[in-house]
């Protein structure tokens, strides 16, 4: 059955039989969707057709049979898993893909499948942090449900999950510098703050955070501006441990909490004032 | 097929400026740029008479080399003289090229010849091998290369299915199949400009330039009876490859193809 003739149904019948078994090897959905989101963006200048999956096995050449087993997008992630290993000798570019690819059998040449910036690597580690950050707050969640594990304070909630999350980065730490700079390319940004935003949604939601008013923007902006900040003074610090960094972040959980102490602190204060003028105007009136 | 090209083997470059005035050069950068080949890379270029794709994949990788070099060497700031000793030892073993190698195969004895004294006159002596061959029955084993290029030749292949399923045999796993070739222009206005250019001024050229005006006719109807981009596309999936997506160079006028053996 040529796909040509039924370009939409096929897309739509071929993109669900991919994005099934994917599914599997997934946790969280916000992790998910923002994997499949940085998975789309067409390679190419043309809009591609994508008759893959469920695909006749044309290949009964060779040992190519495994092959045909996995999807493109499975073999595309194990070639990136495979070239992280890579990252810190070659930093986040097309060699270090080259590099992973060779140690799963294929040819450097597969490099090619992807952007010669590395920038689907740098997506790649990234959604991987996250799911990994998922996991571990999720485990978290279920020691102190069992009983196993005090609830901690909220302070010492946020800063825990943003110091796990950035020790992802220390066996990267020297190239990371540059993988920031290609995740602010035009290109990239919708991925990678698609990515940033449900990191820290990942965060409030395993602190507790219940909230659909105001404060839900409050808080993400809040947090999302610590773990920009406290990441961007790891990238220049050299103490041992990076305790500078830890000592930082402590310190701006700090003055967030702080400031929402003095904002509820202002907001009573506004009520009470309000309160006043009503009843000196009640007054006056009599 | 042949005779075409005997004919035209000694005028091929000169040729291919006029016609397209100069800007096959760019077209032929694009592709290796596309490429993006790492140290090591190991190439077949089929149909590639002249080596133009073949030298400039060499320039390529000497450049990525240099630059891989370079960073090697500002790591060298920091350790020991042993250290540093060591590693002038392994440079004298690692040629310039990263044993990157291209194979450069064509159908025709005197376009071999031509690329062959090109290469002597332009300096290229490592990485290069020449090669008699049908793309449709190539005299290479299995699972050998890692890129295969056809720049402007698979329009006088017979059987393209054929030179395809070639082309999937002596891949390596992981390789990838790059096709440079003219194709279709679905710009309306454009497509009348380029008739025009077609039929009228380059079997004009081909007489003046080469003395042969009924060779160029041939490759101007050859270009026009050629699959557009989709149809090639359809014909490399059939192949085996995937990943298959082309980009459109100057409108269509030129369209590179690329599938990967996965």
């Amino acid at each position: 059955v040529r796909c040509q003739q039924y370009p939409p149904l096929c897309a739509l019948q071929a993109s669900a039989a991919l994005r099934a078994p994917s599914d599997e090897h997934k946790k969280e959905p916000w992790a998910s969707s923002s994997q499949q989101h940085f998975d789309s963006p067409p390679a190419g200048h043309q809009p591609e057709q994508k008759p893959q999956g469920p695909h006749p096995s044309y290949t009964g050449q060779g040992g190519q049979e495994s092959e045909d087993y996995e999807s493109e997008e499975q073999l595309q992630h194990r070639i990136l898993t495979a070239a992280l290993e890579f990252v810190p000798e070659h930093g986040w570019t097309a060699e270090a893909i080259a590099e992973g690819a060779k140690t799963l059998g294929l040819s450097v040449a597969a490099a090619g499948l992807f952007h010669s910036d590395g920038s689907e690597l740098i997506l790649h580690f990234v959604s991987e942090c996250n799911t990994k950050l998922s996991e571990l707050l999720r485990n978290e969640q279920k020691l102190v449900q069992l009983g196993e594990a005090e609830k901690k304070p909220i302070d010492e909630f946020l800063r825990d999950a943003v110091e796990a999350r950035l020790r992802m980065l220390i066996p990267y730490i020297e190239k990371w510098p540059q993988a920031l700079s290609v995740l602010l390319l035009p290109r990239n940004i919708p991925s990678s703050l698609t990515l940033l935003t449900s990191m820290i949604d990942d965060i409030w939601h395993y602190a507790g955070d219940q909230s659909t008013d105001f404060n839900w923007y409050t808080r993400r902006a809040v947090l999302t501006a610590i773990y920009n900040t406290t990441e961007l003074v790891m990238m220049q610090d050299s103490s041992p441990g990076f305790e500078d960094t830890w000592r930082f972040l402590e310190n701006r959980v700090a003055d967030a909490m702080t400031m929402s102490n003095t904002a509820t602190q202002v907001q009573s204060t506004g009520e009470a004032v309000v309160q006043g003028l009503m009843g000196a105007a009640v007054t006056v009136s009599n | 097929v042949y005779q075409v090209f005997e004919n035209v083997a000694k005028k091929y470059d000169v040729m291919n400026d006029s016609m397209t005035l100069g800007i096959h050069r760019v077209w032929k950068d694009i592709l290796v740029h596309k490429m993006n080949p790492c140290p090591g890379t190991l190439l077949l270029d089929v149909a590639g008479g002249t080596g133009d794709i073949a030298f400039r994949f060499i320039n390529y990788v000497r450049s990525v080399q240099q630059r891989q070099l370079q960073r090697k060497l500002k790591h060298h700031q920091n350790l020991s003289w042993q250290e540093i000793f060591e590693s002038y030892q392994n440079d004298k073993f690692n040629n310039s090229l990263g044993d990157s190698q291209v194979v450069v195969c064509d159908i025709n004895r005197e376009m071999l010849k031509v690329g062959k004294q090109k290469a002597q006159h332009l300096g290229y002596s490592e990485g290069l091998s020449w090669v008699l061959g049908n793309a449709e029955e190539l005299p290479f084993d299995d699972d050998k290369f890692d890129v295969y290029t056809i720049a402007f030749g698979i329009r006088n292949v017979t059987r393209i299915d054929l030179a395809l399923q070639e082309a999937y045999r002596v891949l390596k796993p992981g390789g990838r199949f790059l096709c440079l070739e003219f194709s279709h222009v679905s710009n309306p206005l454009l497509s009348r400009l380029y008739d025009l250019y077609s039929f009228q001024v380059i079997p004009v050229l081909g007489e003046v330039i080469a003395g042969d005006w009924r060779s160029y006719q041939y490759l101007v109807e050859s270009i026009r009876q050629f699959p557009p981009q989709e149809e090639l596309k359809a014909m490399i999936e059939d192949a085996g490859f995937f990943k298959v997506d082309y980009e459109n160079l100057n409108f269509g006028i030129v369209a590179i193809h690329s599938g990967f053996k996965l």
